[in-house]
């Protein structure tokens, strides 16, 4: 039956962003989320602080999971999965399954925001032995050791004097078939260098990048403190492969800008793995027909005026489902798939 | 023929002692010879931290190799040497104390220019050569124009009494300020160079006669007046300076005067941003900014049938913000031809004078495919030019043995810009 109720699917920063922002705007929302518990990657994934601002990614998140949890019009449904949709803008019936229970639900509009999973280095990047050294990790996982305040060498517990970041892991590679650039990684490795020199003042950090991408204010916001206060050093070059040797790790590749190769002993290395698309926004995407693009992100309508719209009517994507995203483009363009949806069902005057 | 498979060693890459012993074995020469490591096998950024640690030396940190100061560095034009470059030597463990890379910046101030993150090798040169200094590690050319210096009062080593050898059979009359027992309007700063060197001693009677001509009540310091130091600072001398600063304070605070009256940039740079601070609180001028705003009574009336070409100083234009005044005074010579050198104003190129660089000839030749004076005379060459004026007493020594090295010797001339004015004027230039 025609409905005047949004449903956002996802409850990390852009669901929650997205459901806020609709019921806000006076419609009825249920916000699914798959997961036990809200709040997204920056949850799920122990997340210590938030780039930029370094502001605590728990706090953060709370206050955006408080915001909808207090809001009468939104109903979140989490543990909660969408396994089918019918119909079509301002009609659609979305089943919802929940511990094997069934249960649809009528909606106006869907608002599509599943995010991306951190691309595993093991699967394609072989020459960084992922899977067979314990020491070589991803900054996913350099995330939850500086959220639980405990930066260790993982084979020996002790803290590392020489740490290396490695640039652009699973993203810009046509062999792996990810060519774009995941946006997030040059500042979010910046941001844990400060953190672990911060954290582990004795510690050397280097990070080898091709380019670094520090967009806009992340330049003068995270990459100049990093290297100027606290001394983080960036070489040009990225590492070709790792291997150990002599209980470390000795990282091989070119100094680019010293013209010469370079074999050079770490402790341990950080792997700035890039997005990919969510198994959640792969399996919706099949199920809400929306195409996708080579990467496997939801097609938008891609366009400078419009970032939110698919191409079924009724529905829109925002944040990382859509493609590499930070938490600014998230919350901006989860506002802009709230707004448009809204508006689209009140031009539609669907009877209530 | 086949192909040639005999070895090829890069120069640059050799190490090699001429005496050296180990273990009570003298293996000099070419038996203690070793090839720079091609591969790097570790980043002892501890070189980098010495650096930047330094009081002044805090910048050096901040260089995310953009290479702009590689475009402009004079150095790096006849040699493989630049500010981008000593960063990442520092991250691969150079020893910036010991390394010749120490003394080849001539602190030009091109690089700062340019530089988005604001390395000051301004202020990194000098923190880091007073640490050389203080552990005795300075070239031996330099050493020895330290001590020269520290002992005469000059880096020429020459006795004090005949600073003003120049102004002997000199017909027109150049007063002591101390014989005066007056205050003077324009008390004449005449520098090391314009008080010793042959040509620099042509200029100052040049300068003397047109200061003569136009009516100016001026005297000089002679013996009182020391070297002003500046470069002696760059160089890393600070003990040095300070000693000259305060000297040449309580010589000229005893005499009463309106105008500072400098020759040379580098002693205008001094008294403007140094000598302050420690008492000396002057209004300094130098002579082509004085001249340039006295133009209309000069009464140049004599054509200079020249081609004129005209090469800032770096101590004039890039670190004190004056490059009207001697292109005001070209333009003004009667029958002269003004043209630019490609490279001029904000980005002139530098003579290699600077930042100690004067007493470093040697070492430069050691690192560098040419001078920097050498490169700078081929460029006005370039220009069509017959006449190289200059306004830097450093650099008509350093301009006209460029010009016999690289064979233009008839084709180009040096002058100091008072030497034309004074043919403008009609007066002597002998």
């Amino acid at each position: 039956m025609p409905s005047d109720r949004v449903v956002v699917i996802g409850a990390g920063p852009a669901g929650l962003e997205a459901a806020r922002l609709a019921a806000e705007l006076g419609s009825p929302v249920t916000l699914v989320e798959k997961m036990g518990v809200a709040g997204g990657m920056p949850v799920h994934s122990d997340y210590a602080a938030l780039t930029h601002h370094f502001r605590s990614a728990s706090d953060a998140m709370g206050e955006m999971v408080g915001a909808v949890t207090s809001n009468e019009l939104i109903e979140m449904r989490v543990g909660t999965e969408v396994t089918s949709v019918e119909g079509e803008l301002g009609d659609f019936a979305v089943t919802l399954t929940s511990d094997g229970a069934e249960e649809s639900i009528s909606a106006g509009a869907i608002i599509l925001a599943t995010g991306f999973k951190h691309f595993d280095p093991g699967r394609e990047t072989q020459q960084y032995q992922y899977y067979e050294l314990p020491d070589v990790i991803t900054i996913a996982e350099a995330e939850k050791m500086l959220k639980d305040e405990n930066f260790v060498t993982p084979s020996t517990g002790k803290p590392p004097e020489r740490v290396a970041f490695i640039q652009c892991v699973g993203s810009r590679d046509r062999q792996i078939g990810n060519e774009y650039c995941s946006k997030v990684c040059c500042g979010i490795s910046s941001k844990q260098a400060i953190e672990i020199r911060e954290m582990v003042p004795d510690a050397r950090v280097f990070i080898f990048y091709i380019d670094m991408r520090m967009y806009g204010y992340w330049e003068n916001e995270i990459y100049w403190p990093a290297q100027e206060q606290h001394k983080v050093n960036y070489v040009k070059g990225i590492i070709t492969e790792i291997l150990p040797k002599n209980g470390r790790l000795v990282v091989r590749g070119e100094d680019t800008t010293m013209g010469r190769p370079m074999e050079v002993p770490m402790d341990m290395v950080i792997l700035a793995v890039g997005m990919e698309p969510s198994a959640g926004t792969t399996a919706m995407s099949g199920i809400l027909n929306l195409p996708t693009n080579k990467y496997g992100f939801v097609e938008t309508a891609h366009d400078i005026l419009d970032t939110v719209t698919t191409t079924v009517p009724g529905i829109f994507a925002t944040g990382a489902a859509t493609g590499p995203a930070d938490l600014d483009d998230s919350i901006s363009s989860a506002g802009a798939a709230a707004a448009k949806a809204v508006a689209l069902l009140r031009s539609v005057a669907v009877p209530v | 023929m086949g192909r040639d498979v005999s070895p090829k060693i890069d120069p640059s890459r050799v190490r090699e002692h001429e005496t050296f012993e180990l273990d009570g074995v003298d293996i000099s020469g070419h038996w203690n010879r070793m090839f720079e490591q091609r591969v790097i096998f570790d980043y002892d950024v501890a070189q980098l931290d010495r650096v930047t640690d330094l009081d002044g030396g805090e910048s050096m940190g901040w260089c995310y190799q953009c290479s702009q100061c590689i475009g402009v560095c004079p150095v790096d034009h006849v040699g493989d040497y630049g500010p981008r470059k000593i960063f990442r030597k520092l991250q691969v463990g150079m020893d910036f104390f010991t390394s010749d890379d120490l003394w080849l910046c001539t602190t030009c101030a091109n690089c700062l220019r340019v530089c988005p993150k604001e390395v000051d090798m301004l202020q990194i040169m000098p923190a880091a050569r007073k640490e050389a200094v203080l552990e005795g590690a300075v070239p031996a050319e330099l050493q020895d124009v330290f001590e020269k210096t520290a002992r005469y009062g000059n880096p020429l080593g020459k006795n004090p009494k005949r600073r003003i050898a120049w102004t002997k059979g000199l017909e027109v009359d150049v007063p002591l300020v101390s014989e005066l027992g007056r205050k003077v309007d324009v008390l004449w700063w005449v520098s090391d160079y314009p008080s010793y060197h042959p040509r620099g001693m042509e200029a100052s009677r040049s300068l003397a006669r047109v200061l003569t001509k136009l009516g100016i009540d001026f005297a000089i310091l002679g013996a009182e007046e020391r070297h002003d130091g500046d470069s002696m600072l760059r160089a890393g001398e600070q003990g040095l300076f300070e000693m000259l600063a305060d000297q040449n304070i309580e010589a000229l605070n005893s005499y009463e005067f309106d105008v500072l009256l400098t020759t040379d940039p580098h002693a205008y740079n001094a008294f403007v941003h140094e000598y302050p601070e420690r008492g000396g609180n002057y209004n300094v001028e130098h002579y082509a900014r004085f001249l340039a705003d006295r133009i209309g009574d000069l009464n140049l009336s004599e054509d200079v049938l020249s081609t004129v070409t005209f090469h800032d100083p770096c101590y004039l234009g890039r670190h004190n913000g004056e490059y009207d005044a001697p292109r005001d005074l070209i333009e003004a010579l009667p029958g002269a031809n003004f043209v630019e050198m490609w490279r001029n104003k904000q980005n002139g190129y530098c003579c290699g004078g600077g930042g100690g660089g004067m007493w470093l000839d040697g070492l430069a030749a050691e690192h560098q495919s040419m001078r920097l004076s050498e490169k700078r005379v081929l460029e006005a060459v370039e220009t069509g030019a017959d006449t190289l004026c200059v306004v830097c007493p450093y650099e008509v020594s350093r301009f006209e043995d460029a010009v016999k090295s690289t064979n233009n010797d008839g084709a180009l001339v040096v002058r100091d810009i008072s030497e034309l004015l004074a043919e403008a004027m009609g007066l002597s230039t002998a």
